[in-house]
Parts: C-alpha cells; structure tokens; sequence
C-alpha cells in the first residue's frame, strides 16, 4: 500500500512510512458501517434495501474499512489481480503488468487465447493417457503435470478456470482413472470460458464423469440417479429446485450414453447406444415430453436459480464470498442475456468496482493449490517437486481427488492447526532451496512481491530486526515473508 | 488474567513442559501403566467412524430371513455366510471381528436409525447428522457443542487436543469454537526449523508476534481466527513433543489400509495420554450406485479388520473400558437395488456402538420392507436418540442442553 505503482521498492528502516489504513482516522463511512453493524442483521438489510447496483457497490466500498484506499496503487490492484484470476506473479512479471495498467492487464488475461504458451506445452513433463496400469504413479504424474502448468502458465485465468470447474463439476481418482480425468481436465481448459450448457453437455458424457457419477451404467429400464441428483443438487439449481421424481424422471433422460472401447472402465471415449435410451415419455419440472439428457441440460441452464447459484459460485471464487442480493442479481442477468457464457460473467466480475472494494482484499484463503503454486511462481520456478504436490494434500487439497462429489470447502475449513503448520513448514522449504539464489531486492522486494508491500506493522518491524540484526539472513526473511498471515490469505 | 498467549509467550502453558511429562498428560499413563480400568468419565474417549457416502445398512445388518429382501436385491443380497445374530438378522460375512464384539457382548446394533422427513442429498443429510439439527445448515457440531462443554466446565486442560480427527480437515460435527487437532501423523506436527548457513533460527517468537499483530491490528477477515490457530499448532505440536513417544501398537493393523492408518494414529494419540476426548475417523466410497458387491464388500473387510486391530490395541494397552466407538452414515440405501447392480440414495440404517462400556444387544426396532416411503424405510429410531445415550450415559454430559431438546435415551451402555 506504501509503494507508488511501478516504483523501486524502497528501503525500510530510514524511509518514513505514511500511517497504515487501520491507523488513519475513523470515516464517517466507517462510524456508519459500526453503527449498522451493531444494530444487526436487520439495519444493514435496510440500508440494503431498494438500492441500484451502483449504490451497492459504494456501499461495499464503504461497509469495510480495514483495508480502505488499498487498491489505490495500480501495483497492488494488479497483484490482486492477478492472484484471483492466475497464480500470483513473478516480480519481473508483477512488473510488466503494473506497467500495462489495470485495464489492460485485465483484458490480456481474459484474451488469454491470444497469448502463446509453447514454452509451457514444451517444458511439461510428458503424460500419457492411455497408460491405464500403474495407476498409482500414473496419478502422481497427472498432479504434477497440472500444478507444473499453473506454475509456469502465460495463461493464468484458464488454469484458474480450469481449477474452478474441477471444483464444480467434480469427479475423482477415487472412481475414474488418470487418463480419463486428465481428458476432463483438458475439457474444462477447452471449455472454460464458454458456453455452461454446451460445458454440461460435454461433461454429460465426459467418461470421468460418467464413471465418477456412474452414468456409464445407467440404463433404459434401469435408471441410475446419481447424475441426474447431482447435476440439480450441485451443478445447477441446488436444492430446493426440484423434487424426487424429477430426480428419478430425468435419470431416465440420460440413460443411452455410455463408455466406449468395449465399455472398459477406464475407457476414454464414450458412445450412444440406443436400445439404452429409454424413449419413453418422462415429465421434468411439470413439462411432459421423450426428452433425452441434452434435453434436461436445455431446461435446467435457463433456470434463475442456475444463474444465481452459479454466479454466486464464481463471485466468491474471485472477489469475496457471500455476495449482495444485487450483486447476485446483477451477475444473473449478465449470464442469462449473454447466452448463459461464462467468459461474459467473469469479464464482469473482474471488472467491477467490488472486485476492487476493500471489502474484496484478502477476503479469501489462499487454498492450497494456490499457496503452493503462487509461491513457486513468484520465485521463478520451473518445475514441481514431488513433495510439493504433497504438500498440497497435507495442506487439505489433493488434486483430481476432491473430498466428495461437492468439490473442496473454501475459506476457514482450510485453516486449521494441522494445515497451518503444513503451510509454515513448506514455506521453509522453498526458503531454502529458493533464498539464496534469488533476486529479491532484500526484505522491501520480497514483501512487495508476496503481501502488495502491506504488512502489519509490527511484522515490518519484526522482520526489520530479524534483517538488521543478523546480517544478510535471506532464507529466513523470505521464510518469514510465506509464513506471515498476510500471506496466507489471498 | 493471563491469555493463553501469554502463557505462551512466558511458556507457563503446561504443554512447554519440555521433556518431562506434564500432569495434564498423566491420567492416560498413569491408567497404561497401571493397567487398571478406570472408567471415570474424564477417562472416557468417544471414537467416531463416519461411513461416507451413504453405508448399504441392508447388506451390512442383513435380514437373511426376510423374502422381501431377497427379492429387493437379485444381484446384491448376500445370502452365504451371514453371521448370524439371531434368526432373523445377521451381519455381512467381512465382519467378522464386529461378531466377536458381538460374542463378548461388546456390540450394540441400533436399528431403523434415522430422522423424520429425510433428506437424500449427502450434503445435507450429513450435515443433519453433524449438527444434530433436522434442519442441517453450518452451525457448530453436536461434538463440537460437547467439547465446548468441556472447555467451559474446565475439563479441556489441553485445549487443543481434546477433539482429534485423523486427516488434514475438521470434520463439521467436531466444529465449534473450542479447537480440534486434525492430526496426519504425531511425529511430523512440529514447526520445522529454519537453518540459515548453519545456523538455526528461532522461528516461533516471531510468528506469534506476526500472527498476534495482524489480529490485533483491524477487523480484518480471518485475522482473528488466523491467529488461535497459529496458537493452537504451536500448543499441540509443544503437547506432541512432550509426550511419550514410545507407543507401540499391541495389535497388527492391517497394510494399506487408510482405516486402519487412521484408528492407528487414534490409538497412539490415545495411548500417548495427550487427554484426548473425542476421536473421528472416517471411512469414504459407500456411495455405490453401480457394482456395489466387490467395493462394499471391500470396504466392510476393510472397517472389520480395522476396527478388530483397534480394539485387540487397547486391550493390550489396558485401555478397553475407556474406548466407546460409534458408527454413522448420512444415510442408508434404497431397498430395492437399481438397475446398475447398486443401490441409489435411501433413508434408515443401523448404527454400530462396540467396546467395553457396551451392553450388546439388538436395540430399537428393524424397519419394515414391506411398508415404504417412496421406496424407502420408514426410520424407527431417532438418531439424536443414540447421541443422547453416548451424551448422557458415556459422556456424562447434558445431553438435552448439547442437542437442543429432550430425547428418549436407549441403555446401550453399562453404567
């Protein structure tokens, strides 16, 4: 917060620093959102009542002040930026970007299929998936594979987007194989920023999915309704949408589809036979026809509850959780009059004044994905270790093997005093292999690269002595840098 | 009044004891050692095994019996080998080591166990289970209310090491704010060290003070919590460190077998006396809607044989009368099985409770198969039932006050 946009980051100790944000004077903005909050739930929804989305978003500027002015410097607004729509940055990357300016750094990221990424494709290390024995290591390599690509990716948002609907539309390594999971995960990257109903028809008959969701086996005659209660419960309206018999009615609907090459389980391709079609006639959500699973798709994605479910879904993944009715229903709008696209959704997102409130900074764990992988970005890394892909699991994420069929839970669920000390510790780790030979510009650079240059000042003042008082001490400063709660969030 | 901060920062906090063993951690040697049984309450450990996904009850406590459940299941019912328990009812042949329970009067099956107008989606039915609320939704759990309990009454001497849960998350039913340890291994729950050129540095004097600042410094999302837990690791590693290191399973646990790993980790954090009061466990894959025969089968083996390790390791430890486990599963199955050789979402199933403090027997009434609500058992006793029993009967706690309402209590338990 103390660094102007692109400037060299200055030395500590001598510089005067002005007064951090919670020491400045109390608003009245601030005495307002106290005073709502005191007077609970119901004065804040009255203040929210009847408001224009362009209120809202003044109001969220106002409601928080913590953090309040934060994304006045462009540095910080695109560090933001770039650890919600990628995996943090590099500080010569942090640099080129700051130097485009926020908008423009924005539009490169949503473009993304406009930056070539060979240099990735090329480093990646192999993975083969046809390979169906050796499942263990076969495993083991699709983790690596994955996290090696958002580590050293030109485009960021499609990983992250990628990550996004592996959390949404799971499937497993507990039932699918490697290979099938790493063509699911090669379909969401296709898909990402697409169309949501060409995106669940594909997954429909995505064989980790069918497999995940036991699709391959479901049958005209003898419906299986794992899919079809999933697709309503999490992927779509949520509960509270349908009922039963929609659940039983349109597992008939997707019965046909199944696994190709000899319906081996770990097939990779998938086909539609038609004596497993049931053709009946089945009656979803009051309307009465021969529908097929496409069909069901068809009529599930227009719902207001779709939209509303998944933008809130996208909101939080991005800017802070549990957003504003108006801010919801904002985002709706935006995703049924785009044709149910996504890309428009998140170009919204990304765009909008709440994504920049102070309500939005920090508003977020780092999961572990994106501790791991924003940490061996931001020093330059171009491979991923084996214990690091562990770690990831230890810290409570296990790529391509999500707890159950909801995906991970987000926020407090990944602090815990098991996980913290995973994340301590690995940050000890990268400290020792990675401090020596660093170019960090001393203890001003690594805090500008990891934590925006904002730090509570008594850490600044910790880590000040811990800098002065011993010497040069790179692999502590950088270890205490990872390990400040700062840190940890995102 | 000191904080507990400040007990850690002057290493007051009992858990910095170094290496002499502190007394807090005294009850579980002193019960080891002298091998006596001493059933006292605060002596008493609740082990939890969830059954995720939603445990087939039908073809677990099977009724061999019943023509109706043969033709419910033409590819799933298991009608070889059933451990018969009387001459209507019979575990699954893989649980072998739950008959010898049963044999030694050790194991309570609660039938029908369910709760009104049930819910088949996983998410909220588990969370149903964990708040033991019908209403579900995110509040603190009905263990994570008892150790709550505990921490007020000041019976949490560790604070941190009461509620253990074998992984790297807290389960919901452990959540409320008095803190769980999710434990992956004893050994490894340390603060590395930070070695810059050979020498080593202090690390956890500054980390409490970056934790400590950034909480006190403004309401800023998850400083606050951010900061007991940092508190917390540092508390439970100092705990870990500072106990006898030297278990040794009494019993052979079966090889890759993460149910075993998991209950082998509860029996030494158990047998290191760390004060442990409530343990959870969980077993996942039940949510077999295709081919159920060859995994649940797999994954009965697997519970039996874990459990039978478990429990022969406490034995040997002299450990027995102060183990009570207790199964649960958001839900059991459909009764008729589905066209996929599986078995789609359902409602009631038994419930498991094994160990010394047991009164074993049948309990409560086996649902109907005839008389169904959509295809599925009409449940026929409560859950918060069984809860209530542990609560009041094991527990010692105020079972009506930790649930929000009275309910009948079963004698699953010697008192």
């Amino acid at each position: 917060m103390d660094q102007a946009p692109g400037s060299t980051p200055t030395p500590l100790t001598p510089a005067p620093t002005p007064p951090p944000i919670w020491q400045r004077p109390v608003s009245r903005r601030t005495v307002l959102a106290t005073a709502a909050g005191g007077a609970g739930a119901a004065a804040l929804a009255a203040l929210w009542r009847g408001g224009s989305l362009a209120q809202v978003l003044n109001r969220v500027q106002g409601l928080t002040h913590t953090y309040e002015g934060v994304f006045s410097s462009e540095r910080t607004r695109v560090a933001h930026l770039l650890r919600r729509a990628g995996f943090g940055a590099s500080p010569q990357e942090l640099d080129r970007l700051t130097g485009m300016g926020t908008a423009a750094a924005t539009n490169a990221l949503l473009n993304y299929q406009q930056t070539p990424n060979q240099q990735l494709e090329a480093s990646l290390p192999g993975f083969d998936p046809t390979v169906t024995s050796n499942g263990g290591r076969q495993a083991s390599a699709l983790q690596a594979w994955w996290l090696t690509r958002m580590v050293g990716t030109a485009r960021p948002l499609e990983e992250k987007m990628t990550l996004f609907w592996h959390g949404l539309l799971t499937s497993g390594l507990d039932k699918s194989g490697p290979g099938q999971l790493y063509q699911q995960n090669q379909l969401f990257r296709r898909t990402a920023m697409g169309n949501f109903d060409d995106l669940l028809k594909a997954v429909s008959k995505d064989p980790a999915m069918m497999v995940y969701l036991d699709t391959e086996t479901n049958r005209n005659g003898k419906p299986n309704e794992n899919y079809a209660r999933e697709l309503m419960e999490l992927f779509t309206t949520g509960i509270g949408h349908y009922s039963e018999d929609d659940v039983r009615e349109s597992a008939r609907a997707f019965t046909g589809w199944t696994l190709g090459r000899g319906k081996q389980r770990d097939a990779l391709t998938s086909t539609f036979v038609a004596r497993y079609h049931d053709e009946g006639v089945k009656t979803f959500m009051g309307k009465t026809g021969t529908f097929t699973g496409d069909d069901i798709v068809d009529m599930l994605v227009p719902l207001r509850a779709t939209a509303e479910r998944l933008t809130t879904r996208l909101f939080s993944y991005f800017a802070y959780p549990n957003p504003e009715p108006e801010i919801v229903q904002h985002l709706a709008d935006v995703f049924q009059k785009n044709g149910y696209n996504v890309g428009a959704v998140v170009k919204e997102i990304l765009t909008m004044d709440a994504f920049y409130s102070p309500k939005a900074y920090r508003a977020l764990v780092k999961s572990p994905t994106e501790y791991v992988a924003q940490t061996l970005r931001a020093v330059g890394a171009t491979s991923v270790s084996a214990p690091a892909v562990a770690a990831t699991g230890q810290m409570g994420q296990v790529l391509f093997y999500p707890p159950n069929v909801a995906g991970w839970p987000a926020g407090a669920s990944w602090i815990n005093s098991s996980t913290l000390l995973t994340r301590i510790n690995f940050a000890a780790g990268v400290a020792q292999k990675a401090a020596p030979a660093s170019t960090f510009k001393g203890l001003p650079g690594l805090i500008d690269t990891f934590i925006d240059g904002n730090v509570t000042p008594s850490t600044r003042d910790a880590l000040t002595q811990a800098a002065t008082g011993t010497g040069q001490i790179p692999v502590t400063l950088m270890y205490f840098v990872l390990a400040t709660p700062e840190y940890q969030l995102n | 009044m000191f904080s507990r901060r400040d007990f850690l920062k002057q290493g007051l906090l009992p858990v910095f004891a170094g290496s002499a063993v502190p007394s807090v951690f005294a009850n579980g040697l002193a019960a080891s050692a002298a091998d006596s049984p001493n059933t006292a309450p605060s002596n008493r450990v609740l082990v939890l095994v969830q059954l995720a996904g939603g445990n087939d009850g039908l073809n677990t406590v099977i009724p061999f019996q019943d023509a109706t459940y043969h033709d419910a299941r033409p590819t799933l019912r298991q009608d070889q080998g059933v451990l018969t328990l009387n001459n209507q009812l019979g575990l699954h042949p893989n649980l072998k080591a739950l008959k010898a329970q049963w044999d030694a009067g050790q194991l309570a099956v609660v039938q029908g166990v369910g709760y009104p107008s049930p819910n088949l989606s996983h998410f909220a039915s588990m969370s149903v289970w964990e708040t033991a609320n019908v209403k579900g939704g995110f509040g603190d759990g009905w263990l994570g209310r008892y150790l709550n309990y505990l921490d007020q009454v000041g019976e949490s001497p560790n604070h941190t090491l009461e509620g253990v849960s074998a992984g790297s998350l807290v389960p919901p039913e452990m959540r409320s704010k008095t803190p769980v340890t999710a434990l992956q291994s004893l050994r490894n729950f340390r603060l590395q060290k930070v070695n810059e050129h050979g020498t080593m540095v202090d690390v956890e004097n500054p980390l409490m003070q970056f934790y400590g600042g950034f909480s006190k410094a403004g309401p800023a999302p998850y400083a606050a919590i951010l900061d007991t837990t940092l508190q917390e690791a540092l508390a439970a590693s100092h705990g870990l460190q500072a106990t006898d290191a030297s278990y040794v399973a009494k019993a052979t646990y079966p090889a890759n077998s993460p149910i075993a790993n998991s209950l082998k980790l509860v029996a030494e954090t158990i047998v290191s006396g760390l004060g442990v009061r409530v343990a959870h466990v969980t077993l996942g894959g039940f949510d077999n809607h295709a081919r159920e025969k060859p995994v649940h089968d797999k994954l009965l083996l697997d519970l039996d044989q874990a459990l039978g390790a478990f429990m022969a390791d406490m034995q040997g430890h002299g450990l027995a009368d102060r183990i009570l486990v207790m199964t649960w599963s958001e839900f059991g199955r459909r009764v008729n099985e589905n066209g996929s050789a599986g078995t789609d979402h359902g409602t009631a199933a038994p419930m498991f409770l094994l160990g010394a403090p047991v009164k074993g027997g049948l309990y409560g009434e086996a649902p109907s198969l005839q008389s169904l609500d959509n295809g599925n058992l009409k449940f026929t006793t409560d859950f918060r039932s069984v809860y209530a029993s542990v609560l009041q009967g094991y527990l010692n706690a105020p079972a009506s006050d930790l649930l929000g309402g009275t309910f009948e209590t079963l004698p699953l338990l010697k008192s």
